[in-house]
């Protein structure tokens, strides 16, 4: 009896924690739609293809933000996948390595530390040199936050790849380049591409790395050396505004990242669920 | 797949070239320029590019709101080609600007920082004193004698006086506790001015910091029976209560337009050559003479160099001239237009900018 008691509180122990941890969430997802639905109504189209109104003005839109979003995420893939994927292969095909180990804890290190010294560093090496914020510093502090969760799912899915496999492509003569990149990275290409996918959908959301590096576009758009919006980060900036038209389009914004950042996530971890 | 991917990254590798070599052929048309700085006249500049962009097509300009010290710092590594800043550059500050070239600075913009308070009572009024023995913690309910000696009709409740403050450093703190200090002997001796300040009334457990405007204009809406200083915008458009403060001349005035246009009214023999801003002492224009002048009152300041590369010069000239004529005339709520004679100076400042 006493026993079954027991249970049965620690089960609605359990469920309460659960509910508590997905609260927040829930609550985020459910006031990002509530607000942001009704701005984009309100203001259509023009949202995504206009730029900044001024303040209590009515019209205007966030598209210098998401120009300069998909630029810097587009060139930080550019530089950090090559890089991370290779620092996976290596750090999963020479496990014992001094410099592998060294790697692998770095990388960790990595994913823990904090993003606003990724900016403040980027800013030392890049925008000062240069003499202007860019959207190339931008993407190479993104970059720099991207590397480590790549390059550990990377890792985590070549390991993945049972030993077979590989035996049997050595069997047949074939060099360890051929084996690593035509047999192993092709089976694990799966967990690559979610590797790559998630370190897109979480730098796409980053605010901290930009502050230093990107500067700031609200009205124009330019190339990779000069300055650019990002979503976060104008989000960031519009909410400390006095100003109501621009906490909508804070809010507007907000719902548009949350869009993108799922249009990535969920079919990942739907065919996650799947596999 | 690969093929399609591989083909992706070069077209938008085309693309992105393509903008960059589109604005260097176009730069002949359109030239952009940067700033960064202070984000308290950040709304007002945003109003004014908006404002410049129609009447002026082929100059962007960009404004990044991040604070006065940073502004600073962008300013002196030539980040950008302007900078804002609220109190004016110091002397150690300008020495290392004139190390890079030369420097020039003025005001703009004028604002106020105003009282506000969350009590079911109208129009409350306050002298500097008494406003510093509140944020010290000395006054601890609002029907204190010296309140009420103040506000003798008012039905002011026996209720403990919850003071709300900024908890980051910010040019608002370091106007309204210069403005303090120099009212109240002890509130200069025991808290002192300065953009981060130690307040007394904290250690009674009556002090609460909320950070930025946005924090404390929050704060006041949810505690009941709480005063507290924001910008003059944030007032406004919050719709808070303002306390009208004593002036100099023994008046009680509520900060708007006119009372803070006649606070500065005398203010150009204050305003120092452009090509020393430097030397400006902002606590000359703080507790103003003249009868409807408003106490709290400030400037805005724009760093600016006296050269910039051809286009560029001519660029920044347009639209820092626009702002001192055509944009003084269009300012919107919280804030007020300078006095025409240190427009005037800010104007010969801009003539002065050549371009290489």
């Amino acid at each position: 009896m006493l026993r079954e008691l027991k249970n049965k509180v620690f089960i609605l122990y359990l469920i309460i924690s659960a509910f508590l941890v997905l609260f927040p969430l829930l609550h985020i997802l459910f006031s990002v739609f509530a607000n942001g639905i009704p701005v984009l109504l309100k203001f259509g189209m023009e949202f995504l293809t206009e730029t900044l109104p001024a303040p209590n003005k009515p019209g205007g839109g966030i598209f210098p933000a998401i120009y300069g979003t998909f630029v810097m995420v587009f060139l930080a893939s550019l530089i950090g996948i090559p890089l991370a994927v290779l620092a996976g292969i290596f750090v999963a095909e020479y496990p014992n390595n001094a410099l592998s180990k060294a790697t692998r804890s770095l990388l960790l290190i990595m994913m823990e530390f904090p993003t606003i010294l990724v900016g403040l560093f980027v800013m030392a090496i890049i925008v000062l040199p240069l003499g202007s914020f860019s959207a190339l510093a931008g993407a190479i502090a993104l970059s720099i936050v991207m590397l480590p969760y790549v390059a550990t799912y990377t890792e985590q899915a070549m390991r993945s790849v049972p030993q077979q496999y590989k035996e049997g492509a050595y069997a047949l003569g074939l060099r360890k380049v051929r084996v690593v990149f035509s047999i192993t990275l092709k089976i694990a290409k799966k967990g690559v591409v979610t590797g790559l996918l998630i370190g897109m959908a979480k730098v796409s959301g980053e605010t901290a790395p930009l502050i230093f590096t990107a500067g700031n576009a609200w009205r124009s758009t330019g190339g990779a050396l000069e300055p650019a919006g990002a979503v976060p980060l104008w989000i960031y900036y519009l909410v400390q505004q006095p100003y109501a038209n621009y906490h909508e389009l804070a809010w507007g914004a907000a719902f548009v990242l949350m869009v993108f950042f799922l249009a990535i996530f969920l079919p990942i971890r739907l065919s996650m669920v799947r596999s | 797949m690969k093929k399609v991917l591989a083909f992706g990254i070069l077209v938008a590798l085309l693309m992105l070239g393509c903008v960059s070599e589109e604005s260097k052929e176009g730069a002949m048309e359109q030239i952009k320029i940067y700033g960064s700085g202070a984000s308290f006249p950040a709304p007002q500049i945003e109003n004014w590019i908006s404002e410049f962009s129609k009447v002026n097509k082929n100059v962007v300009v960009e404004y990044a709101s991040k604070g006065s010290g940073a502004g600073i710092n962008d300013f002196k590594s030539k980040l950008v080609h302007f900078a804002c800043t609220d109190p004016p550059a110091k002397k150690s500050e300008w020495e290392e600007f004139e190390k890079l070239g030369k420097p020039l600075q003025f005001p703009f913009i004028v604002g106020a920082v105003v009282v506000v308070y969350n009590l079911p009572v109208e129009g409350l009024k306050l002298d500097g004193e008494t406003i510093a023995k509140i944020f010290m913690g000395d006054i601890e309910f609002w029907d204190d004698e010296r309140i009420k000696a103040l506000n003798p009709n008012a039905n002011l409740p026996h209720e403990k006086i919850i003071v709300i403050h900024r908890s980051d450093s910010s040019g608002t703190t370091e106007v309204f506790t210069t403005y303090l200090s120099l009212v109240s002997e002890e509130f200069k001796k025991r808290v002192g001015a300065g953009k981060l300040v130690d307040w007394p009334v904290d250690k009674l457990g009556r002090g609460f910091g909320g950070k930025g405007n946005e924090g404390v204009s929050a704060m006041l809406k949810q505690t009941q029976n709480s005063i507290a200083y924001v910008e003059l915008a944030y007032a406004l458009h919050e719709n808070f209560k303002m306390v009208s403060i004593k002036n100099a001349e023994g008046n009680f005035v509520k900060a708007n337009s006119e009372t803070i246009s006649s606070a500065i009214s005398a203010s150009s023999a204050y305003v120092p050559d452009p090509t020393e801003g430097y030397k400006e002492d902002p606590k000359l224009f703080l507790n103003a003479k003249g009868k409807n002048s408003y106490p709290i009152v400030s400037f805005s300041h724009v760093l600016l160099w006296q050269s910039y590369p051809e286009k560029e010069a001519k660029a920044i000239k347009s639209f820092w001239k626009w702002v001192l004529t055509e944009g003084q005339k269009k300012i919107i709520d919280g804030y007020a237009p300078i006095p025409k004679e240190v427009a005037e100076l800010g104007l010969k400042a801009v003539e002065s900018i050549r371009g290489e």
